[in-house]
């Protein structure tokens, strides 16, 4: 009796815990954003609507990493950290296409290259994937371990 | 199995922060970047050319140097025919310096005539295509490309030769004043000679008169001709008609024969 109640109170700690981490690490993601969107406005306001598709991706990756974190100790956390990665992968290939920004104003047309910025993002995004990966191989080969030990 | 994938997470997390850091820092670099024009200069050149001298002004105060600046220039007349092009590069324009340079652009104005009569007596519109780019914090090439229209001043603009005033000069020659005039609306001073050939309606050439100018830009040139006519040639005064030829001789270009009919 005294030893299910130790479990629950264990399990509402760690609960409360993961989610006080998720609140901290979504709020810190925010700030760096809060800080970091001013300086890259020069960018933004070359590319219209750039801010508003920049709003969505914080909102999506924030929202992922805490549904990661709420489901952390269990395999949903590498399926939500996999999706991240090919929502971070997706979002870049839907908003820079081929890499090169065309924008028109005027009587002047401005072209950006970001072929080697999305070429290096692309390829970190591929590494968090295959770390994701990985760990979930790793999240399953511990559990059937655990359960083949007398 | 834990050790590599913690590794891995460490290194994408630095990587991250790596390319966060640029990003930023390159965005932050932009505005501390500025471009200017200074006031083009026309100078005359050898082989009758023009040489357009365009200053540049770039002041990086980011935190990254400019590489591979580029300016192209192509000069275009009104039907699209390419007159002139050119190009200058720039290596390196290291961060914390403020670089002028200077874009120069030969126009061949034997080139122009050949094509149009027009730009010797009349304004047009030359149109520039321009193109500058530049490799920003070494990895993000930058293209900023523009039409400009720019407004080609006649150096003979509003060119006249008025009606000839006939008198007698001596006993044996008579005169003919020929007053001229014109604006050099161009961006140039120059100088140069004028020779006038006095035809009658019958095609006889009745004398040939030259006026030397030195005209300064966007001024007004006026002066006569003078033609000198052995009254042994019958119809010198009862030519009212006939034309003139004219033909341009300057630093920068020749050109003639210009026909005007008179009378």
């Amino acid at each position: 009796m005294v030893e299910a109640k130790k479990n629950s109170r264990s399990k509402v700690k760690g609960v409360a815990f993961r989610v006080v981490k998720a609140t901290v690490k979504a709020v810190l993601i925010y700030l760096l954003y809060f800080f970091l969107a001013p300086l890259l406005a020069p960018i933004f306001e070359l590319v219209p609507g750039f801010m508003g598709t920049i709003e969505t991706f914080v909102v999506v990756f924030i929202v992922l990493m805490v549904l990661g974190d709420l489901a952390a100790h269990t395999i949903f956390q590498y399926f939500l950290g996999m999706a991240m990665s090919l929502f971070v992968i997706a979002y870049l290939i839907l908003s820079l296409g081929d890499g090169i920004i065309s924008v028109s104003f005027e009587n002047f047309t401005l072209t950006v290259n970001l072929t080697m910025f999305y070429t290096i993002t692309v390829l970190l995004s591929l590494l968090g994937l295959a770390r994701s990966v990985l760990q979930a191989i790793n999240f399953m080969n511990e559990r059937a371990e655990s359960s083949i030990q007398p | 199995m834990k050790v590599p994938i913690r590794m891995l997470g460490i290194a994408t997390f630095i990587f991250w922060v790596i390319l966060a850091a640029f990003i930023a820092s390159a965005a932050y670099s932009i505005k501390d970047l500025s471009f200017g024009f200074g006031a083009p200069q026309f100078t005359a050149a050898p082989n009758h050319e023009l040489l357009f001298s365009l200053p540049l002004h770039i002041d990086n105060r980011g935190y990254y140097s400019l590489k591979a600046f580029n300016i192209t220039t192509v000069f275009s007349d009104v039907e699209g025919a390419e007159i002139s092009r050119a190009s200058t590069f720039v290596p390196v324009i290291p961060h914390g310096e403020n670089v002028t340079i200077f874009h120069n652009v030969t126009l061949s104005m034997d080139s122009l005539l050949e094509k149009v009569e027009q730009y010797l007596l009349n304004d047009n519109n030359l149109t520039v295509s321009v193109t500058a780019g530049l490799n920003f914090a070494e990895l993000i090439p930058v293209q900023l490309s523009t039409n400009i229209t720019y407004p080609w001043g006649a150096p003979f603009y509003n060119f006249m030769l008025e009606q000839p005033l006939y008198d007698l000069f001596n006993s044996t020659h008579g005169r003919a004043t020929v007053p001229l005039s014109f604006e050099n609306h161009a961006a140039f001073d120059f100088a140069g000679n004028i020779r006038v050939e006095l035809y009658d309606s019958e095609n006889s050439l009745l004398g040939e008169s030259h006026a030397a100018f030195s005209v300064l830009r966007y001024s007004r040139y006026a002066g006569n001709l003078e033609f000198y006519v052995p009254l042994s040639i019958a119809p010198f005064l009862t030519a009212r008609n006939g034309y003139l030829k004219v033909f341009f001789s300057t630093s920068l270009f020749e050109y003639g024969p210009l026909v005007i009919p008179y009378g």
